[in-house]
């Protein structure tokens, strides 16, 4: 299933933004000759860094040839700019290119190896390299290499000028330029056949895609960004030694990239500057600074394996939890009478085994009705029902864990199916109701099958947008229509686009009747969403299907006939005797017909009701079944 | 080319070869039994080889050779071992230990030697030959001290391979080589095994260093280019075979020793790396190897 | 009870981190008895083998052999944050190693052994886990006597066995271990109908010779031959415990684990 929604609708666009603005107005504010400097290298090898990852962490190839390559870009430069003494610009082209095309002929001895055997054989390669640099020194200077390069200009203008500002915007546009490119790698077709091919070759490979190729070309882009970065490099230092080929330099971008987090663009960037700037405090120590450096490296990585982003990723999730608590509590307090005057029931807060659950009951000694939200919604969604049943029926519904005004709980006890249908129990106990009707939407729906087949007595049983699973993950195929939205469901983070996106998507544009749960998206624990849907596979299906197929309460499937998630021929097949031979659906709805069609849903939800009724009043057994 | 410049080359290429069957031995045990490669071995060697310095010399503590090579060669393994234990067991369950084994074992060897640096400081040293006078071996004249690195190293190999094929903690080691789980269910300890495999793969590197440090120089960094000779000799012998590597070892040693007269002493090294790639894409499971273990 | 049971494992959870491969895993085996699981591939039986035998740490429950307890008591430690490497700083729960010498033997699925080995070397390993309950040589003596193939080839490598001689050398590794539970996952997996036989013939010899056995195997007959109580595995759980006395034809299991719509 894709999704990859362009980056101006994703979290990532004002971070970004945020980074790239200061660092360009940094050298106006707190520039010095020494800060700009710093600067330079950290985005040099930030570019390094981060290109090196698309073959080590995206495509799992073990490059180490990387740096040496960095390094080829370095001579190149000087070999242009100096002793051709064509221009320095071209010698930036050259690095590149020299890189990305010794880079390709690496790829030839690596075409059929793996693993281990790629790091050795690009080490050889490396090795190979540097021989051949330091023997050839007429051209290259041998053991003490290449000094006095020429240095860019522009029209004139010496970039090393003004405290190196030149060299620190240029870099600084190379950083961004590459970034981006590697942005669009990682997102296009070729960056999900790397990454596919890493993950499972033989399946990739089975799928028509050329591991030769695949190969090729990562090797190869990745070289020649870091070329043009030791390009850059050389102009900048004006040296070039054969020191760069060297095991220290290749460990410090190592410790970069995995510092950063491998298999991610961003950590390697952020762990470039982290670890050049440590180094950097350290300088007064001597052969210490290499011991301190070393054992961070491997504290970190015995520890925190994940890296900086990782760390980033854990950081934003901490204030996500701590958002969307601080919202409930917030809303819980100032909300309540706007909430209570949606549905016309009154809220209460309910203990529950997982944790404190909002309630909403419109009381009464009438026979119960109990109505379960879907992911990332909240009990208010059920409003038309609130105010269309209540007459008959004391209705009841409740925000799940991390949902709604509810309480944030502990992800790995409490965001689950079974947890949530705990829940379910503790608020029908709390309450003294028992044998309540009831309905589900969606992830609701779920929950509200798992309380009946774990047999709580129930008076009838409804759903939509639900389809009953046999076997998961194979249903989950089949039952839905993966548009491109579903995959949000289980998204931990969504930005503001994509929380609009779904809720449009689950209940329908943003307008009066739907703007509350609009809200109630962005207030959503995102690991709710996150483990809810992870732990699908351990809800007991076989036990959830044998109930529909063989239990006797009445039961009936209300789907909207628009619904964009559901594969509606799945239910068809699935052949569940219930209420009327065919899933009730109701026209002109989508995921949400009782929101949006409330009229035609409450008719359909009514008439469910009463034919029980009915059955009962003439003292037949409950209709399970119309037709065989 | 006389003939004595011929006997001169063997003689050199043998004591080359001799030291790299026992480096790359040293390397390929932790290679076929974990499934990584320790880049710190380098640092073991030279690591190996200031110990004995510090015990044996009369600069130092001046215990004599032998002392100093014992508590060298017994040091390095408890080292060795508590290297395995800090740098490598923490992976034991992550899918990519190949490539963080690399990078701890790199700062591992980083932090070791800038240790040695600190320690002993940045100039040559030398142990000092053990044996003096030269011998004749079938008329032709080697240096004691040579001869008896050779031979100790060829002694050592033959424990070492006697030690896995028939005692049982060698061949419990050789079983979880080739499968780890398998070994795990008949009741062997895999992880002492590892560490028991880096340890004596540490102390062997002390054994290079300490030969290396009798017959020429030490300085902290004598280990790396011996670390990329034995990746040399371990790739082109493969790991299939516990000899690969050792006659692999012999033939680089000579292959280097003519190259070097006949190419010069910068080419060498190129055209071994080249011959390297060559059998790597030829043969990736070694020149002696029948099967291809990847990791 | 007199005695207490050779297994008992209560309430196991288990999986690979993160994911829970199966729940609440109730089992028990008498002295001298035998058991069968049957279920669906892909569910978790094996997963709760290699749990079994201390391959991978339980997430909760006990499991006592001979009533001793071979788990760290209580549930794991919470694993709150993602990125944390638990693994650096907790203790394994199970030792492989302990389950083995216990007398707890585990026969894996598709066992490959130790490809370069010969088969005379691969079960001189063994002994490992018997740790003294029974000579290795008459140990030998029986595995050959029950598996004369093995005698035959026992100067060849592994690898140059066939996948039914090879199965017949992982069972008598099992052997020679001195079992006192043999777990057999699949022994007959991928076999000809001929091999199939043989292999299915030892394994009712084993059985008679009085070794307690947890055997899984797509076969209902051959396990009916063998076992006294059979446990059907559905989706991480045991979802039925069916006496030797009721069991079912492989139509009514099926379509009790499926229900009427099984393809």
């Amino acid at each position: 299933m894709r999704y990859s929604p362009s980056f101006n609708r994703s979290s990532g666009l004002v971070p970004a933004l945020v980074s790239v603005v200061a660092l360009a107005v940094l050298p106006f504010l707190a520039g010095s000759n020494y800060l700009n400097h710093l600067l330079v290298l950290t985005f040099i090898f930030a570019i390094v860094a981060a290109s090196w990852d698309l073959s080590l962490g995206f495509g799992g190839l073990f490059n180490f040839a990387h740096v040496a390559l960095f390094a080829v870009g370095i001579y190149a430069y000087g070999v242009v700019a100096r002793t051709l003494g064509l221009s320095p610009w071209l010698g930036l082209l050259a690095a590149g290119g020299s890189a990305g095309l010794i880079a390709a002929l690496i790829t030839l001895p690596i075409m059929r190896l793996s693993g281990i055997y790629i790091i050795l054989v690009t080490i050889a390669a490396s090795q190979v390299l540097y021989q051949i640099v330091i023997s050839q020194s007429q051209i290259t200077g041998g053991t003490s290499g290449m000094v006095s390069l020429p240095g860019l200009e522009l029209f004139g203008y010496r970039m090393s000028r003004d405290g190196k500002i030149g060299y620190y915007y240029l870099a600084l546009t190379l950083l961004i330029g590459s970034t981006v490119l590697l942005y669009k790698i990682t997102r296009s077709r070729w960056g999900r056949a790397i990454v596919a091919m890493r993950d499972n070759k033989y399946y990739a490979v089975s799928r028509g895609m050329s591991e030769t190729r695949i190969r090729l070309y990562t090797l190869t882009v990745s070289a020649a960004i870091s070329g043009v970065a030791g390009g850059l490099y050389g102009s900048y230092m004006r040296v070039a030694s054969p020191d760069n080929f060297g095991l220290g330099l290749l460990g410090l971008l190592l410790s970069m990239l995995l510092l950063g987090g491998a298999g991610t663009i961003w950590g390697p960037i952020l762990a470039a500057f982290f670890v050049t700037m440590v180094s950097e405090a350290l300088a007064d120590y001597g052969a210490w600074r290499n011991i301190i450096m070393s054992l961070l490296l491997i504290v970190i990585l015995v520890f925190y394996p994940g890296g900086l982003w990782a760390l980033v990723q854990t950081a934003r999730e901490g204030f996500d939890v701590f958002r969307t608590q601080a919202l409930a509590r917030f809303r819980r307090r100032t909300g309540k009478t706007a909430r209570e005057a949606l549905t016309g029931a009154s809220e209460r807060m309910v203990e529950t085994r997982h944790g404190r659950i909002a309630v909403a009951d419109s009381g009464g000694a009438k026979p119960a009705l109990l109505l379960i939200h879907g992911n990332s919604s909240a009990k208010e969604a059920f409003s038309a029902q609130f105010k269309a049943f209540s007459d008959r029926y004391r209705v009841i519904s409740f925000d799940l864990p991390g949902h709604g005004v509810s309480d944030n709980a502990d992800p790995d006890r409490d965001y689950s199916v079974e947890a949530f249908a705990d829940v379910a129990e503790d608020v029908l106990k709390a309450l003294a109701v028992s044998h309540p009707s009831v309905f589900g939407w969606s992830l609701g729906g779920y929950i509200a099958i798992e309380l009946a087949a774990r047999g709580n007595p129930i008076n009838a049983l409804a759903i939509s947008g639900t389809p009953p699973l046999r076997l998961v993950p194979e249903d989950v195929g089949k039952a839905y229509d993966a548009t491109s939205h579903f995959v949000l469901a289980s998204k931990r983070f969504l930005s503001a686009a994509e929380a609009r996106d779904f809720a449009t998507s689950t209940t329908g544009a943003k307008d009066p009747r739907t703007a509350h749960l609009h809200a109630a998206v962005s207030r959503t624990d995102g690991r709710a969403r996150a483990y809810a849907l992870g732990k699908l596979q351990i809800v007991d299906w076989p036990r959830q299907m044998r109930f529909l197929r063989t239990a006797s309460v009445p039961f009936a499937i209300l789907n909207g006939a628009q619904d964009p998630f559901l594969n509606h021929q799945y239910f068809r097949d699935l052949k569940l005797t219930q209420w009327t031979d065919e899933p009730a659906d109701i026209a002109d709805a989508g995921h949400a017909p009782f929101l949006l069609a409330a009229d035609a849903f409450n008719a359909k939800l009514a008439a469910f009701f009463d034919s029980i009724q009915n059955k009962r009043s003439d003292g037949e057994p409950a209709p399970r079944t119309i037709s065989a | 080319m006389t003939l004595d410049t011929i006997a001169l080359i063997l003689l050199g290429g043998v004591v080359l070869g001799a030291l790299y069957a026992l480096m790359a031995t040293g390397l390929a045990l932790v290679w076929t039994t974990l499934g990584i490669f320790n880049f710190a071995h380098g640092t073991f060697i030279a690591l190996g080889a200031y110990i004995a310095w510090q015990i044996a010399s009369t600069d130092a503590f001046g215990a004599g050779f032998v002392v100093g090579s014992l508590v060298s060669v017994i040091g390095m393994f408890l080292i060795g071992t508590a290297v395995y234990y800090l740098l490598i067991k923490p992976f034991e369950r992550s899918p990519d230990i190949v490539v963080k084994s690399v990078i701890t074992t790199l700062a591992g060897a980083t932090i070791l030697e800038n240790l040695i640096n600190i320690a002993w400081g940045p100039r040559n040293k030398q142990l000092g030959a053990v044996l003096t006078g030269d011998i004749q071996i079938i008329g032709l004249v080697i240096s004691r001290n040579e001869a008896a690195a050779v031979a100790v190293s060829l002694l050592i190999l033959a424990a070492l391979g006697i030690f896995l094929q028939r005692a049982p903690l060698g061949r419990a080691m050789r079983a979880v080589a080739q499968n780890r789980e398998a070994a795990q269910l008949m009741g062997i300890d895999v992880v002492r095994l590892y560490a028991v495999a880096f340890g004596l793969s540490a102390a062997l590197a002390a054994i290079a260093g300490i030969l290396i440090g009798s017959i020429r120089f030490m300085n902290p960094l004598m280990g790396s280019d011996p670390l990329m000779k034995a990746l040399i000799v371990v790739i082109f012998g493969g790991i299939a075979r516990f000899t690969g590597p050792i006659y692999a070892a012999f033939i680089v040693g000579l292959l280097e020793a003519f190259m070097t007269y006949a190419v010069g002493l910068y080419w060498s090294p190129t055209v071994l790396f080249v011959i390297m790639i060559v059998v790597l894409v030829a043969k990736p499971e070694g020149l002696f190897g029948k099967h291809r273990k990847s990791v | 009870m007199t005695q207490p049971l050779l297994l008992d494992v209560r309430g196991l959870d288990g999986g690979y981190e993160p994911l829970q491969i199966f729940r609440k895993i109730d089992l028990q085996l008498a002295q001298g008895g035998a058991v069968g699981l049957f279920g669906p591939n892909g569910h978790g039986k094996t997963t709760f083998l290699r749990t079994l035998s201390g391959i991978i740490d339980p997430w909760d429950g006990n499991i006592f052999f001979e009533g001793v307890q071979l788990n760290r008591p209580g549930p794991r430690g919470s694993r709150r944050w993602r990125n944390f490497n638990y693994d650096a700083v907790t203790r394994r729960r199970m030792d492989a190693k302990a389950v083995a010498r216990a007398g707890l033997i585990h026969v894996p699925q598709g066992n490959l052994l130790f490809p370069d080995m010969t088969v005379a070397e691969t079960l001189s390993i063994a002994p490992y886990a018997s740790s003294g309950r029974a000579s290795a040589s008459e140990r030998l003596d029986y595995v050959f006597h029950l598996f004369p193939r093995v005698k035959e080839r026992r100067t060849s490598k592994i690898r140059f066995l066939s996948g039914g001689e090879r199965q017949m050398v992982a069972i008598g590794v099992g052997l020679m271990a001195a079992p006192k539970l043999l777990i057999l996952d699949e022994p007959t997996l991928g076999l000809s109908p001929k091999l199939r036989g043989e292999l299915s013939e030892a394994i009712l010899t084993i059985r008679q010779s009085g070794v307690p056995l947890i055997v899984v195997d797509q076969d209902i007959a051959f396990l009916e031959s063998l076992i006294d109580v059979l446990y059907l595995f559905d989706h991480g759980r045991i979802s039925r415990r069916i006496e030797k006395a009721d069991m079912p034809t492989h139509e009514e299991i099926m379509k009790l684990m499926f229900g009427e719509d099984h393809q």
